[in-house]
């Protein structure tokens, strides 16, 4: 008789946890790399680096180009459409043309990579994204201080041998 | 008495109060003469570094001096003209005076005070330096010496005053001079000042001042009196002293220069290492010679001419060519780069190779 009480309570238990619903609150969408990129941003600050003596551990291996050729001007504005996938991009301020200074762009993933590569921007003359003029490295994804760090590396035979590095902040 | 010692104590703490109503402006960093040594009763020139004082570049500033005796007495908010320094530049005032005649002392007098102390102070007093003292350098001891020749500094610099003392009463032949001149070079004779005794301005500008007894002295400042170029490095002073027109020399004699430490040789570098024709090319040149401070460039690429020029100092002169604008639409895989600086001398007269891009 004892037993069959003790049986009767732990089926009743059993009955209980299964029927507790977990409250995963509704579903959104993570937030894109195409979204945080979006919009306009300045320069804070642009360097060069001299990859083969970064490598080579002689100096200098780095300048500061922040004030010269109109750097301190630049701006660049990434659009995105009502979906918000990645349309054009224009870099204004009258500085010389590391990349191409208007076009089209996409990046390489919508998210960061788990293995820490950096994302690509794929730069295109057209809007079909066929002509790819260049590529920068998203060195820094934008957080809640609304900066990011964006690369162009110049690479020969597979090899890097000159980068920039543009330190940008929003703008509003 | 209570009470007094109260009254007393209040006095002790206000005092700090009242100093402090004066803005500090700090103390001189350096202070020297020229000549380097003088008579007190000689003209001489003070100079105050005051570059760590808060006192500000060309400010009108006067000497406030009570010791060997005050001039401008009482005039504390209000000094007088006769005290005013002399701005020389670069945060170095000068102040030119006799002290026998300044101090209204003989020079026996001035010798047994306690030295020249002063504060350098603004118009009205409300700037004042630290209690500062201009040192004096004594050098009655050369006549008892038993020494023909003593400079000060021993070892002298180019830019930097110096005083040659000489005493005539050890070198045979010399008692009855008339005059006594300084026929020297600088190092082993490559910079001279002939004792030219033809020529009355070079008379006057090699003649020793005869400070009696025998007794004489050379004043000057090396780069000033052989007009050395800039940049020019001294290594020594070789000299000898003539008796009025030439009827009578001393032996050889030579002065060494302070230790000179040489500056590190320069460095000319590109920026980066490789480089592609969508890249910046820096040109950079470090230690630069004194005369150096301008470095000027032609770039050729192809039928593509870059002409510039960089600005600069000794430490360095640095600037960046922008070939992303100037060979974009250049086919080339090379560049021809002259460097020259401010002298037209070469630097560097070299090809790069542009890296093709992948």
């Amino acid at each position: 008789m004892r037993c069959k009480i003790i049986y009767l309570l732990a089926m009743i238990s059993l009955l209980a946890v299964g029927c507790n619903e977990a409250d995963d609150g509704h579903h959104v969408d993570p937030i894109t790399l195409n979204e945080k990129i979006q919009g306009e941003w300045g320069l804070m600050n642009l360097k060069m680096v001299d990859e083969v003596a970064k490598a080579a551990k002689t100096e200098p291996s780095e300048q500061d180009l922040s004030t010269l050729f109109n750097y301190d001007n630049f701006r660049i504005k990434f659009n995105v459409n009502e979906n918000n996938q990645p349309t054009t991009y224009e870099v204004t301020g009258n500085v010389p043309p590391l990349f191409a200074l208007n076009g089209y762009w996409s990046l390489s993933s919508d998210f960061q990579q788990a293995n820490g590569e950096a994302v690509r921007i794929y730069l295109y003359s057209d809007a079909e994204k066929t002509m790819k003029t260049d590529e920068l490295r998203l060195a820094s994804v934008p957080g809640s201080n609304e900066e990011m760090e964006l690369h162009l590396v110049r690479v020969s035979g597979g090899i890097a041998f000159v980068s920039y590095k543009f330190k940008l902040n929003a703008i509003n | 008495m209570k009470r007094f010692i109260h009254i007393l104590l209040l006095a002790f703490i206000m005092v700090p109060n009242f100093i402090q109503a004066q803005e500090n402006a700090g103390a001189p960093t350096k202070i020297w003469s020229y000549p380097v040594i003088y008579k007190y009763d000689e003209e001489v020139t003070w100079f105050f570094d005051l570059s760590a004082t808060t006192f500000a570049e060309t400010e009108d500033l006067y000497l406030w001096i009570w010791s060997p005796s005050e001039p401008d007495a009482g005039n504390w908010e209000n000094s007088s003209d006769f005290a005013k320094l002399h701005y020389e530049g670069n945060k170095v005032w000068s102040f030119k005076l006799t002290p026998t005649v300044y101090f209204s002392k003989s020079a026996e007098d001035i010798a047994a005070s306690a030295g020249f102390w002063f504060r350098l102070k603004d118009k009205t007093g409300t700037k004042q330096s630290d209690v500062s003292n201009v040192a004096y350098t004594p050098f009655a001891d050369f006549a008892t010496s038993n020494e023909l020749i003593r400079a000060y500094p021993p070892a002298p610099t180019l830019t930097g005053g110096l005083s040659i003392l000489f005493n005539a009463n050890l070198q045979p032949g010399f008692e009855d001079a008339t005059s006594v001149h300084f026929h020297s070079g600088l190092n082993n004779w490559d910079l001279k000042v002939e004792y030219q005794a033809w020529l009355p301005e070079i008379v006057e500008k090699t003649q020793l001042k005869n400070l009696g007894g025998g007794i004489y002295k050379m004043d000057l400042i090396p780069s000033v009196y052989y007009n050395a170029p800039d940049g020019y490095v001294m290594e020594n002073l070789v000299f000898l002293m003539v008796k009025d027109d030439w009827a009578g020399t001393t032996p050889d004699q030579v002065i060494n220069a302070a230790e000179y430490i040489p500056p590190p040789p320069p460095k000319f570098m590109f920026f980066p290492t490789q480089i592609s024709k969508r890249d910046f090319l820096g040109i950079i040149r470090t230690n630069n010679e004194s005369n150096v401070n301008k470095l000027i460039y032609t770039i050729t690429a192809s039928d593509v001419v870059i002409t510039g020029e960089f600005s600069g100092g000794v430490s360095e002169i640095k600037g960046f060519v922008d070939l992303v604008t100037k060979l974009q639409n250049v086919n080339v895989t090379e560049i021809h780069v002259n460097v020259v600086d401010n002298n037209g001398r070469v630097i560097t007269d070299t090809n790069i190779l542009l890296k093709p891009l992948d």
